[in-house]
C-alpha cells in the first residue's frame, strides 16, 4: 500500500508545482501595442491598414437609396424600403455608419500618426518614405473629417453651425465630447491637408494618395465651403493635367482597366477585406463589393438586382452617350412605352451595371474617389457661381462631347439658377451611383431648384414617396443614437428637425 | 450491422445457458408489502453475486433455482431491499418495507451524502426517465423533469445543441449554462451529440450555492452531475439489450398557406406574378401575356414544398451492455449504435459508442480505483444557413414560403436555372439544386475518460484524486459542387469552374484534476467531515483548415481534392487557416460539514480560484457558501405524525462565472491587452492593424444566491416533494458598455451592472393509487417561476435598447406599438410614446418598453404514470408561460410586397380594400406599409402546454420467460411532442428565437424492446 501513498504524494506535489502553467497563459500569435510599430516599414504596414478602413460604399448606398438614383427592383427582397420612404432618424443606419466609420478612420490614422512620433528615419530614403506615410495618414484623416462635416453640419458654409467633435488625439475611453463648430472642423481638416501637402512625395498615383489627390480634395472642399475662386484654380489645374477620357477609356475605367481620368481610387481586389457582399439594402454596408449595393449576384437581369435604375436617370441618358452603355446593363428589359405600360415592374427592368466587376469577380470594382470629370463639374459650378455662365456652358459641352464622341450642342443657361440646375442634372448622370447625389442636392439643390424627384410610376407603386425638397432637414444626418447612448450630453446638440 | 448483432446475441445466450444448468434446488415464495401485506408483483428476486434472478408475478410469487447457502436479494422501487439466506426450507415469504427515501445517496459537491443529511437544493433524475428516448442528446430529454431547469431545443437537427438554463438567465454575455460533469470529468456543455444517453445511471442537478459554491468560478449556473452505469462487485454477468425504431414528422402549423389556385387568384387580383400575367418564372411565363383565366388557374399544378424539404425521418438505436464483478473488480461495458434522421432533408446523425467502466479495490478495501472511459464517433449531416434569408441557402425558407405552382418537375439543372433568370419565385428550385449539389457534414471523435483513486490512510482520513480528460475532434467538410446553381450564379462567365470546398479540423482537449484529503469523524451524535482540495484545469484548442475556390466538375467529389483548380490570378488561391489557443484554471478549496444526530446540519465551503482570463487584472477570486438544515421529522415531537419526512434547508453563498464572454473555454482569452494584428490590408497587402483595446479591470461575474427550501414526505412518502425559494444576484455583469464613437469603438465590454433572478421551484409527487389489485397511479408536478430584474445599467438613462431598463426584465422588447388598421384608408396605425394613435410615429422616439421578452416566467411539467400487472403508461406534459416571440414566419406570409415571389397566408385576402373595412390586415398599398418595420405587430405569445412524452409498455412476467434464457423482457411504444396546446401559429412554439425560418423540433413515435439475460 505504501506505493499508493507515494503516488498520491507525488501527484499532490506535481499539482501544486504545475499550477502556474494553467493560469499564466500567453496566447501565441499576439502583437502587443508596444511592439507593433518599431520601424518605418512597420509604419508603412500600419498605413495599409488605415487605408483599408476607407470605404465609399455607404455614401453610394445612401445617395442611391435616399435620392432619385434607384427604384425598388422586381427582384427586391425588401431591401432599403424605409430609407426609400425617407425615414431618417437617430436610430437609422446612415448616421450610425457615417459617424462611427469616420471616427474610426480618424482614430486609426491618429494612432499611426502618434506612433510615427517615436520613430526616427535613419537616412534620406527612409525620411522620404516616412514623410510620404505621414502625408497619406493626414490626408485620410482629413478626408474622413470632411465627410462628417458634409453630412453632419447643417451648413458647411456657415462656420458658426455645429459639425462634429474635433478629435486630433487618441482619446481615453471615457471621453464624452461635444460638437465643435463647422469653422473649427474646417480648421482641423485644413491643418491636416497642410501637413499632407508639405510632406507628400508623389505627384500622381491612381491607387495611393498623391499631391494630385490632395489638390482634388482641396478643390472639392473649396466648392463645398463656397470658396469658388480657389475651387476654380485647383480644378482647372487638375482638369488640365488629366483631361477627359475618350469613350473607350471611359468604358474601361469602370472595368478597372483604364486610369486616364482617375486622380485617385481605392483598390478593391480578390480576397481583400472588401471581397464579398455588402449588408444588402443598408447604408451600414459593412464594406463589400460596390455593385452589391444594387444587386445580390451580378450586374445583369439574372443577378437579382434588388435596386434598379430610376427612370429619371435612364430618361436623362441618350443611347449614344457612353454613359448609357456604362450604366445600363444590356440584359435590361426596357419597356417601349413605359408611361402606359400595364406592368412596369416586370416590363421595365433597368439593371445598373456601373459596377459589373473586375478580376473575375462580379460586382467588385475599384472605388473612384476623384475623377477629372468631377473636376470639370466643380469648375463649371465655380464659373456659374461667379456668374461666368458661358464658361459653364462650354465646360458642360466639353464633357458631353467626350461622352458622345461627337460634337454636341452648346447648352444655354439664362440664369445662374438654371446653370446650377443644369450642372446638377449633368452630375446626376456623370457621377451616378458614385455617392454624390445626396451631397450635391444638399449643397446646390436649393440654388439650382432641384430636389429628390423620382419617376412617379415606380415610386407610386412602392409607397408614393416620390419627391423631397433639397431644403428638407433630412439632408443633414442626425447625431446617431449610438453616440447619444454613450455621450448623453451631446443629445442637446442634435441637428434641427430631429427629436430625441 | 444486423448480422453482427445476431451473432453477438447467440454468443451471449450460450453464456447464459452455462449458468442456467448449474441448478440444485427450487425454492418458491411470495413477496408482499410490509405495510398492508398485499402481494407485490414485479419485485426483483436475485441470487446475490450472480445474474440469476427474476421478477415476481401478478400474485407476488417467485420460483427460483438456488444452492443452499445462497442469499436472495429482494428489491422493489421505493422499498427497502431485503436479503434472505437460503437454508433447508423451500418456501420463503418476504415482506418489503417502504423505503423512507432517506437512504437515497446524492452527489453534492465532491462527495456523496445521503438525502437526509444534504443541505442543498438538488434534484435527481434517474435512468428510468432518460432511457429509450429518441432524442440524440440526453439534455433534450431532461426538459420539464427538474424544477427550475429550463431546457429549450430550438432546432430539429439531430443532436443539436439545447439551451440549458437553471433558475433563469444569470448573465448577458457570459455562459448561462450549468457545468456538466460526467463521472468526475467536466465536459463541454454544448456538445452531447456523440454520447449515448442509455449509459446514464443518474443525473443530479445542483441548484443552490450550498451545492455549487464548491465548483467556484464554473458553478454559477448550477452543476449537473452525471453518473454512468457501473458494475457491482460479486455479481454474475448481466447482459442487457435495448433497441428502438422511431419515426419523426414535422409538427403542425396554422398559417393557412395558400394553394396554387388561391395564390394565383390573389396574384391576379394584385396584377402581379404568374396569376397577374407578369410571370418571370418557369410557370406561365411570357412577357405581355394576359392575366391567367379561371380555367388556367384551375389547371395549375399544386405542390406543397413542405413535403419536399421535410420528410418522415427514421431513427434506429441499439445499445448492448454487459456488466459483471468479482470480489475486487467490477466492470460495465456498453456498445451503442444510433442512426437518427432529421425531419429536414439532408440532416442526420450516425453515431457509434463504446463505454468501459471499471472499478477495483484492494483486499482490505483501503485502496479503491475506478476508470470510466467512453469513446465515440459520430457523423452528422447538418444543413447550415438555417434561419437565414438566403433564397438559395435556407431549405426551411423554401419549405415554408415557396409558391406551390412551381414544382420539382420544373428543375433540370443549376446551369439552366441561372440562365433562365433568378426570380425569387424560383426559391424552391434553387434549394432543390442545393440539396443535390451541396454537402456539409461533421465527423466527430469524442472521448471522455476519468480515473479516480482513493486511499484510506486511516479509518477517518482518505486521500483522493480524480483525473479526467475530455477530447473532441471535429472535422467539418463543406462543398458546393461546380455544377450547382450557386456555382454558376456566383462564378459567372468569367469563372466557369466555380464552386468551393472547405475543410476545417478542430481538436480540443481538456484535462482536469482534483486532488483531495477528506477527514470524517464521528463523536457520539456528532459527525464532522472536512475536505481540502486542489483543482487544476488545462485546455488546448488546435484548429486547421483550408478553403478552395474553383473545382473541376470532371473530378469533383466532396471531401476529395482532385478537382482543385490551380490558382489563376488570385481567383482560385487557396486560403489556409490555423489557430491555437490554451486555457487554464487553478483552484484550492475546503469544505466543512457537521451533523448532529441527523437532526441539525451545518456546512461551509470556501474556494479560491484563478483564471487565465484575468491574469493581467484580477487573477484570484474567492467564493464561499454556508448552508444548514433542520430535519424536523427526526425530532421526537414528530413521532407518530403522518409526516414522515420534513426538512428545512437554507443556503447562502457565491459562485463565479469566469466564462464571461460565453464562448467556452477559449473565448476572450486576453481581453485585458491592447493588441495589434498582422492581417490583409488595403489591396490585400499585409498590414498591421489595431485588433483590440484592452479592459484592464476585467474580472469574473459573481452570482450570489440565497435559497430556502423544504423537503417533505407524508403518509410514508406517498406524498413527497420539495419547495424552494431563491434569489440570485449576478454582480459585475460583463456587458457591453457604450463608448463615444470618437474612441474608434462604440462599446467595450466591462463588468458593470447587476441582474437579479428570483423565484421558486416546486416538485411534488403523489401516489394516488398504490397497489390496488396491482394497479398503481402516480402523479407528479414540477414547476418554476422566475423573474429577472436589471440594475445599474451602464447608461445615463438606465436603459439599453436590446437589453432592457433598470428595474425591468432582461432583453425586454423596446418597440413601436401597433394598434391595427385604419378603417378609413387601410394604413397601419401605431401609438406614439404618449399613447396617441398615429399613422406616422417617430421610428425612434415613439418606441416604448413593453414588459415582454423571450424568457419564460413559468416553466415545468407534470407527469401521470400508471402501471398494472406489467403494463405501464407514462406521460409527461411540459408547460411554458410568459414567452413572447415575434412570428416573423407569419409576417412573411402576410407581406403583400412578396406577391408573385412567395406564397402567402389566406389571411391576406381579408386585407383592407375600401373605406369602412374593419380588418387586421392593412391595405396592400398602405402608404406606411414599409416605413416602420420595427413594431410589435407580429409579436405573439409562445406559451404552450405540450404532451412532451408518453410511453406505453409491457414487462413480460417472469413465468413467460422461463426457459427462454431471458431474465426480463419488455416492449414499449413512445411518443414525443404528441399534442401541443398553444396560440402560436407556427410549427414549434418551443423554438426560442425571433429569427424566422428555423428548423422545428419534430413529433416522434418509437417502438422498441428491452431484453435482459
Amino acid at each position: 500500500m505504501k506505493k499508493f501513498n507515494k503516488l498520491l504524494i507525488v501527484g499532490v506535489i506535481l499539482t501544486l508545482m504545475g499550477c502556474n502553467d494553467a493560469i499564466d497563459i500567453r496566447q501565441v500569435g499576439r502583437l502587443d501595442a508596444a511592439n507593433a510599430f518599431k520601424s518605418v516599414d512597420d509604419l508603412q504596414n500600419g498605413l495599409l491598414a488605415v487605408y483599408d478602413e476607407v470605404d465609399l460604399t455607404p455614401e453610394i448606398a445612401l445617395s442611391a437609396n435616399f435620392t432619385d438614383e434607384i427604384a425598388i427592383g422586381f427582384d427586391s427582397g425588401g431591401q432599403g424600403f424605409a430609407l426609400y420612404d425617407f425615414v431618417m432618424n437617430a436610430a437609422s443606419a446612415a448616421p450610425f455608419d457615417f459617424w462611427t466609420r469616420n471616427f474610426r478612420v480618424n482614430n486609426r490614422a491618429t494612432i499611426l500618426i502618434e506612433a510615427a512620433q517615436n520613430i526616427t528615419p535613419s537616412d534620406a530614403a527612409e525620411q522620404a518614405m516616412y514623410d510620404d506615410i505621414l502625408a497619406q495618414a493626414h490626408f485620410i484623416r482629413a478626408y474622413a473629417n470632411f465627410e462628417m462635416l458634409v453630412y453632419f453640419s447643417p451648413d458647411a458654409r456657415d462656420d458658426s453651425t455645429l459639425a462634429v467633435p474635433v478629435i486630433d488625439f487618441i482619446p481615453g475611453l471615457d471621453i464624452q465630447p461635444r460638437r465643435n463648430t463647422t469653422g473649427e472642423v474646417w480648421d482641423y481638416i485644413n491643418s491636416d491637408i497642410d501637413i499632407a501637402t508639405s510632406r507628400i512625395e508623389t505627384q500622381s498615383d491612381p491607387l495611393f494618395v498623391s499631391l494630385d489627390a490632395i489638390n482634388a480634395l482641396k478643390a472639392r472642399m473649396a466648392m463645398t465651403r463656397g470658396d469658388y475662386p480657389l475651387a476654380e484654380t485647383l480644378s482647372s489645374q487638375l482638369l488640365n493635367s488629366y483631361g477627359l477620357a475618350n469613350r473607350t477609356q471611359y468604358a474601361n475605367m469602370f472595368l478597372d482597366n483604364d486610369n486616364t481620368e482617375v486622380i485617385f481610387k481605392l483598390e478593391r481586389t480578390v480576397n481583400d477585406s472588401y471581397d464579398g457582399q455588402t449588408n444588402s439594402g443598408s447604408v451600414n454596408t459593412g464594406g463589400g463589393w460596390a455593385g452589391s449595393v444594387f444587386a445580390f449576384v451580378n450586374a445583369t437581369l439574372a443577378g437579382s438586382p434588388y435596386f434598379e435604375m430610376d427612370r429619371s436617370v435612364f430618361d436623362a441618358l441618350d443611347p449614344n452617350d457612353i454613359r448609357y452603355d456604362v450604366m445600363v446593363a444590356p440584359s435590361s428589359i426596357i419597356s417601349p412605352d413605359y408611361p402606359n405600360d400595364p406592368s412596369p415592374i416586370t416590363n421595365d427592368v433597368l439593371v445598373i451595371q456601373k459596377y459589373q466587376g473586375s478580376e473575375g469577380k462580379p460586382l467588385m470594382n475599384d472605388l473612384k474617389v476623384f475623377r477629372s470629370s468631377e473636376m470639370l463639374l466643380i469648375l463649371a459650378e465655380a464659373k456659374a457661381a461667379q456668374n461666368d455662365l458661358d464658361g459653364a456652358e462650354q465646360l458642360i459641352k466639353q464633357l458631353r462631347d467626350a461622352r458622345f464622341g461627337t460634337a454636341q450642342a452648346l447648352p444655354s443657361y439664362g440664369t445662374q439658377q438654371e446653370a446650377f440646375g443644369a450642372i446638377l442634372d449633368e452630375r446626376k448622370i456623370e457621377l451616378a451611383f458614385e455617392g454624390h447625389r445626396f451631397k450635391d442636392l444638399k449643397r446646390l439643390g436649393v440654388a439650382g431648384n432641384r430636389g429628390v424627384d423620382r419617376d412617379p410610376i415606380a415610386c407610386g407603386i412602392q409607397s408614393g414617396a416620390c419627391t423631397l425638397p433639397a431644403s428638407d432637414f433630412r439632408f443633414t444626418l442626425p447625431i446617431p443614437i449610438v453616440e447619444i447612448n454613450a455621450n448623453p450630453g451631446i443629445a442637446a446638440q442634435q441637428n434641427p428637425g430631429y427629436t430625441n | 450491422m444486423k448480422l453482427k448483432l445476431t451473432w453477438l446475441l447467440t454468443l451471449f445466450m450460450a453464456f447464459v445457458m452455462q449458468f442456467s444448468f448449474a441448478q440444485e434446488k427450487t425454492v418458491t415464495g411470495t413477496v408482499t408489502t410490509a405495510m398492508d401485506g398485499l402481494p407485490l408483483p414485479g419485485a426483483n428476486v436475485i441470487v446475490k453475486g450472480t445474474s440469476k434472478g427474476q421478477q415476481t408475478d401478478f400474485d407476488g410469487k417467485f420460483t427460483i433455482q438456488v444452492n443452499q447457502g445462497d442469499v436472495l436479494v429482494v428489491s422493489y422501487v421505493g422499498m427497502a431491499a431485503s436479503e434472505v439466506k437460503i437454508g433447508a426450507a423451500n418456501t420463503y415469504d418476504v415482506a418489503l418495507k417502504e423505503s423512507s427515501g432517506l437512504d437515497e445517496v446524492i452527489v453534492v459537491g465532491y462527495s456523496n451524502v445521503s438525502k437526509a443529511t444534504s443541505k442543498a437544493a438538488t434534484v435527481r433524475v434517474s435512468a428510468k426517465t432518460i432511457e429509450n428516448r429518441p432524442n440524440a442528446s440526453f439534455v433534450q430529454t431532461l426538459s420539464g423533469q427538474v424544477a427550475g431547469l429550463n431546457i429549450t431545443t430550438s432546432s430539429g437537427q439531430p443532436g443539436g445543441n439545447s439551451l440549458v438554463n437553471l433558475r433563469g438567465v444569470s448573465s448577458i454575455n457570459g455562459n448561462t449554462e450549468p457545468l456538466f460533469i460526467i463521472d468526475g470529468a467536466p465536459v463541454d456543455e454544448d456538445n452531447f451529440r456523440s454520447l449515448n444517453p442509455q449509459d446514464i445511471e443518474s443525473i443530479d442537478v445542483l441548484k443552490d450555492a450550498g451545492a455549487t459554491a464548491i465548483y467556484g468560478n464554473r458553478g454559477a449556473n448550477g452543476v449537473i452531475v452525471i453518473k454512468t452505469r457501473q458494475g457491482s462487485f460479486d455479481q454474475g454477468l448481466k447482459i442487457a439489450y435495448n433497441g428502438f425504431v422511431s419515426f419523426s414528422t414535422l409538427q403542425d402549423n396554422d398559417y393557412n398557406r395558400m394553394d396554387s389556385q388561391q395564390l394565383l387568384t390573389y396574384e391576379r387580383d394584385r396584377g402581379l406574378g404568374a396569376g397577374g400575367g407578369v410571370s418571370n418564372t418557369l410557370f406561365a411565363s411570357g412577357a405581355g401575356r394576359p392575366a391567367l383565366t379561371d380555367a388556367e388557374i384551375e389547371a395549375a399544378p399544386n405542390f406543397d414544398w413542405l413535403d419536399f424539404f421535410f420528410r418522415t425521418a427514421v431513427t434506429q438505436s441499439h445499445t448492448m451492455s454487459m456488466s459483471s464483478g468479482s470480489e475486487n473488480a467490477s466492470q460495465f461495458t456498453s456498445f451503442g449504435f444510433q442512426d437518427t434522421q432529421g425531419v429536414l432533408e439532408d440532416s442526420d446523425l450516425k453515431r457509434f459508442n463504446i463505454r468501459s467502466n471499471i472499478n477495483g479495490k484492494s483486499n482490505n478495501d483501503r485502496f479503491k480505483y475506478g476508470v470510466n472511459l467512453t469513446v465515440n464517433y459520430s457523423k452528422s449531416n447538418e444543413p447550415n444557413e438555417i434561419g437565414g434569408t438566403g433564397v438559395n441557402r435556407n431549405y426551411v425558407l423554401g419549405a415554408f414560403q415557396s409558391v406551390p405552382y412551381i414544382t420539382p418537375g420544373d428543375y433540370t439543372n443549376g446551369e439552366d436555372l441561372v440562365n433562365f433568370g433568378t426570380p425569387f419565385a424560383h426559391t424552391p428550385l434553387f434549394l432543390l439544386d442545393r440539396l443535390e449539389t451541396y454537402t456539409r457534414f461533421e465527423e466527430e471523435v469524442k472521448a471522455v475518460g476519468s480515473l479516480n483513486l482513493s486511499y484510506s490512510l486511516t479509518d477517518w482520513l482518505t486521500a483522493r484524486a480524480v483525473m479526467s480528460g475530455d477530447y473532441q475532434s471535429e472535422f467539418l467538410t463543406r462543398a458546393e459542387g461546380p455544377t450547382s446553381f450557386n456555382a454558376f450564379l456566383f462564378g459567372g462567365a468569367e469563372n466557369p469552374t466555380s464552386g468551393f470546398q472547405t475543410q476545417q479540423s478542430t481538436r480540443q482537449f481538456s484535462y482536469n484534476q482534483v486532488t483531495s484529503l477528506n477527514a470524517s469523524k464521528v463523536y457520539g451524535k456528532h459527525t464532522v467531515d472536512l475536505g481540502l482540495f486542489t483543482e487544476y484545469f488545462k485546455a488546448h484548442f488546435r484548429g486547421f483548415g483550408y478553403a478552395q475556390d474553383g473545382l473541376d466538375p470532371a473530378t469533383f467529389h466532396p471531401g476529395d481534392g482532385s478537382a482543385f483548380i490551380a490558382p489563376a490570378g488570385g481567383l482560385f488561391a487557396d486560403l489556409a487557416n490555423a489557430n491555437r489557443l490554451d486555457a487554464g484554471l487553478f483552484s484550492y478549496f475546503g469544505a466543512l460539514d457537521y451533523d448532529y444526530d441527523e437532526r441539525y446540519g451545518f456546512g461551509a465551503t470556501v474556494r479560491r480560484d484563478a483564471s487565465y482570463r484575468f491574469a493581467e487584472s484580477n487573477r484570484w477570486g474567492t467564493f464561499w457558501s454556508v448552508s444548514g438544515r433542520w430535519n424536523i421529522s427526526n425530532e421526537s415531537f414528530m413521532d407518530g405524525s403522518v409526516i414522515n419526512n420534513l426538512k428545512l434547508r437554507g443556503s447562502y453563498g457565491t459562485a463565479g462565472n469566469q466564462d464571461i464572454v460565453g464562448l467556452g473555454y477559449f473565448g476572450g482569452p486576453d481581453l485585458t491587452l491592447d493588441l495589434f494584428t498582422t492581417t490583409g490590408g488595403y489591396g490585400n497587402q499585409n498590414s498591421i492593424a489595431l485588433a483590440q483595446l484592452g479592459n484592464r479591470s476585467l474580472k469574473w461575474e459573481t452570482v450570489t444566491s440565497l435559497n430556502v427550501g423544504v423537503d417533505f414526505g407524508v403518509w410514508q412518502n406517498r406524498l413527497r416533494g420539495a419547495i424552494d425559494v431563491y434569489e440570485r444576484v449576478t454582480s459585475d455583469l460583463f456587458q457591453s458598455t457604450p463608448l463615444s464613437a470618437v474612441t474608434g469603438l462604440t462599446s467595450q465590454d466591462a463588468n458593470v451592472g447587476e441582474l437579479v433572478n428570483r423565484g421558486f421551484d416546486f416538485q411534488v409527487n403523489y401516489g394516488v393509487v398504490q397497489n390496488i389489485d396491482g394497479f398503481n397511479l402516480n402523479v407528479g408536478l414540477v414547476g418554476n417561476y422566475n423573474t429577472t430584474e436589471l440594475r445599474d445599467l451602464p447608461n445615463e438613462n438606465g436603459e439599453i435598447i436590446g437589453l432592457g431598463q433598470n428595474g425591468g426584465i432582461l432583453n425586454e422588447y423596446y418597440t413601436l406599438r401597433y394598434v391595427g388598421v385604419n378603417p378609413a384608408n387601410g394604413n397601419l396605425l401605431y401609438l406614439t410614446a404618449e399613447g396617441d394613435v398615429t399613422e406616422n410615429p417617430d421610428a425612434d422616439t415613439d418606441r416604448v418598453w413593453i414588459d415582454k421578452n423571450l424568457t419564460p416566467d413559468w416553466n415545468g411539467g407534470f407527469t401521470l404514470d400508471m402501471d398494472y400487472k406489467g403494463f405501464y403508461l407514462t406521460t409527461q406534459w411540459n408547460y411554458v408561460i410568459g414567452v413572447d416571440r415575434f412570428d416573423n414566419d407569419y409576417a412573411g406570409l402576410v407581406d403583400p410586397t412578396a406577391a408573385g415571389q412567395f406564397n402567402a397566408s389566406t389571411d391576406l385576402l381579408r386585407a383592407w380594400s375600401q373605406p369602412g373595412d374593419i380588418t387586421d390586415i392593412p391595405s396592400y398599398n398602405a402608404a406606411n406599409l414599409n416605413s416602420f418595420p420595427g413594431s410589435d405587430r407580429f409579436l405573439r405569445s409562445a406559451d404552450f402546454l405540450r404532451l412532451r412524452f408518453a410511453s406505453f409498455g409491457y414487462n413480460f412476467p417472469t413465468k413467460f420467460l422461463e426457459g427462454t434464457g431471458f431474465s426480463n423482457a419488455s416492449i414499449f411504444v413512445n411518443g414525443e411532442n404528441l399534442v401541443t396546446f398553444t396560440e402560436w401559429r407556427g410549427f414549434d412554439p418551443e423554438t426560442r428565437t425571433n429569427v424566422s425560418r428555423q428548423y422545428p423540433t419534430p413529433r416522434t413515435f418509437s417502438v422498441g424492446f428491452e431484453l435482459g439475460f
